[in-house]
Formats: structure tokens, sequence, C-alpha cells
């Protein structure tokens, strides 16, 4: 019975490993997809030369780099990723929540009823032009 | 970006070094946070200057340090009964484990800690089997200083364009955490092979 039980076990293992070598093989697979499909990727080429510029030097962020604000960054890691007076953002999109800077946009954005794809908008805008008139 | 890694950046960002802590914490206890991500993110907020990188670590370390303890301690105090009341003292993968981590705790210990979700199993099989601290606490300590540091380090030098990676890691990591399974798996079935050997010479003698 005992032996029975280990011949049952055997299998499984040689089945799971099998198994676990089909999941490897397929996930090499999408691996290199991904690193064939990033270097091919007209965007990730574009981006290799900021992107090695920006490994120099992390210096703050530019006006061509606004399109990188997301729903979950805080007013506060805004100001500092592009170098803001801590009350910019405050004073040009009027906000009143005590909260601020340490509040993430798109809680924000939920908490004023706003969307949030429309507020990131103005928050970019609003960005762009303080970045442009400081040049 | 899924909704839970952007509400666990988002939180990360408000709460800084406490809310690493929290997150690597209940990820190492066994919740299916993505910590790896976020180790990422928390490696280029690093290098913009919005957290310190040491700081970052020591938070990552100590919160997945005590998660992996939580569980040891949690099944080497009370494991037995719930094990016995669950019926999975009865699972061959359990009995298995078991012996495993009986016979080679300290390498399995370390080369789970890069396996996903089999970290948690492995942390709550030692506790329950009576692995002893330290040949439980130094492995796990050394296996969760590596895998954030590599983390941070590759958030760290990618700066802000960590998340065009994150895919990427994913997928990685999932390789890693494979890897990791089938060399426990095939380190069990070797130990049985040899053992069933044995006894199988030592009945024809």
């Amino acid at each position: 019975m005992a032996k029975l039980g280990n011949n049952g076990f055997r299998t499984y293992i040689k089945y799971a490993l099998i198994f676990l070598g089909i999941v490897l093989v397929i996930l090499m697979f999408f691996l290199v997809r991904e690193i064939v499909y990033i270097k091919r990727s007209e965007d990730i080429n574009i981006r290799k030369i900021q992107f090695s510029s920006f490994l120099k030097s992390h210096g703050p962020m530019t006006v061509n780099d606004a399109g990188i604000i997301a729903p979950w960054m805080t007013f506060d890691y805004i100001n500092r990723l592009f170098k803001l007076p801590p009350e910019f953002l405050k004073t040009s999109l009027v906000v009143t929540d005590s909260r601020y800077p340490q509040i993430s946009i798109s809680g924000y954005a939920r908490s004023e009823g706003m969307n949030a794809t429309v507020f990131i908008g103005e928050v970019q805008s609003d960005l762009r032009d303080y970045l442009i008139n400081k040049k | 970006m899924d909704s839970l890694l952007a509400s666990v950046l988002s939180y990360v960002l408000i709460y800084r070094y406490a809310a690493i802590f929290i997150i690597e914490f209940f990820g190492a206890i066994i919740l299916p946070l993505p910590v790896n991500a976020a180790m990422l993110a928390v490696g280029a907020f690093s290098s913009q200057g919005y957290f310190n990188l040491w700081g970052s670590l020591t938070a990552a370390v100590a919160g997945n340090v005590l998660g992996d303890l939580t569980d040891y301690l949690a099944t080497r105090k009370f494991g037995e009964i719930v094990i016995k009341k669950l019926r999975i003292n009865k699972s061959r993968f359990f009995l298995q484990l078991e012996e495993e981590l009986r016979q080679d705790a300290v390498s399995t210990v370390f080369s789970s800690r890069f396996a996903g979700s089999l970290s948690s199993i492995v942390n709550f099989v030692a506790g329950f089997v009576g692995v002893p601290f330290f040949s439980f606490f130094i492995p796990d300590l050394l296996g969760d200083l590596i895998e954030p540091l590599v983390l941070m380090c590759v958030g760290y030098v990618l700066g802000v364009y960590w998340d065009n990676f994150s895919s990427v890691l994913t997928i990685f990591a999932a390789v890693v955490a494979t890897g990791v399974i089938m060399f426990i798996l095939f380190r069990m079935y070797r130990r049985m092979t040899k053992r069933r050997r044995e006894s199988a010479e030592t009945s024809d003698n």
C-alpha cells in the first residue's frame, strides 16, 4: 500500500516537473517576446536618448516630461519631481483640501467629484505653463 | 498599471517608510500585494531624492523579515492544532516539504525567498516542524535583503522610467519563482528516490 502511495507520488512529482518545465518555457517565450517588443517599440527607441541622458543625471523634469503624471502621484511628489514651489499647484488648481500636498491627485479628484483624467489634464496644463514661463 | 499597484504607490508616497514597512510585512505574511513593482518604484523615488535608498531598504527588510517571523512563530506556537484541524498534515506535498525542511532548512528557506508565495508556505512549515530559530532567521534575513536591494537598485537606475519595465519584471520574477519551485521539487524527488533505493538495498540484503 505504501509502495503504491510512493509510486503515485513519484508520478505526481514527474507530472508536476513536466508541467513546471512547460510553464517555464512559456514564461521564457513571453520574456523574450517582451524584450523584442521593447527593442522594436518606437516609443522606447524615441525615449532611448532621453533615457540615457536621464541616467547621467536624475535632475528635475522638464516641460516634455509633463505626460508622465499619473493618478497615483501625490501633489508633494509632483512638486518634488518638477521642482515646483510648494504652493504652486494649490493656488493654480484652487485646491482647498487640508490634506494638500499629501494626497494623490486621483484621490483629490474623487473627493471633489471630478473626473480624474480631466483633472490630470488640468495639472499637466498648469505645469507646462509654469515650466514654459520659467524658461 | 493595475489599480492595486496605483493605490499602493499613493500610500507609499503619503506614508513613506511606514507604508513600505506595512506593505512588505503583509506581503510577507501571505497577502498578494504587488511588492516587487512597489520596490522598483521606491528605488526610482530614491533616485529623485524623494526617499532615502538606505532608509527604504531598512524599512523593506524589517517589514519582510518581521512578516516571515510572524508566520514562523505563529505556526511554531499554534501550527499543530490548525494543521490537524485543516487536515493539511495528510497532504503528500506538505509531508515532503516538511521532510525537506528537516533535512536542509538553511538552503530551503533561502531559496524559497525568491519563490513568490511559496516563501509564506515555507515559513509556515518551518515553524510547524520546529526549524531552529537561527537556521530560519539568518537565511531569511539574507534572502529578504537581496530581493529588495536588487529591485531598488534597478529602480534607482531606471528612475522615472521604472514603469516601462515593471511588466518585464513581473515576467522575470515569475520565471525566477518557477525555477526556484522546480529546484525545491527536484531536490525532494531526488531525496525520495535515494531513500527508496536505500530501503530496497536494505531489504535485498
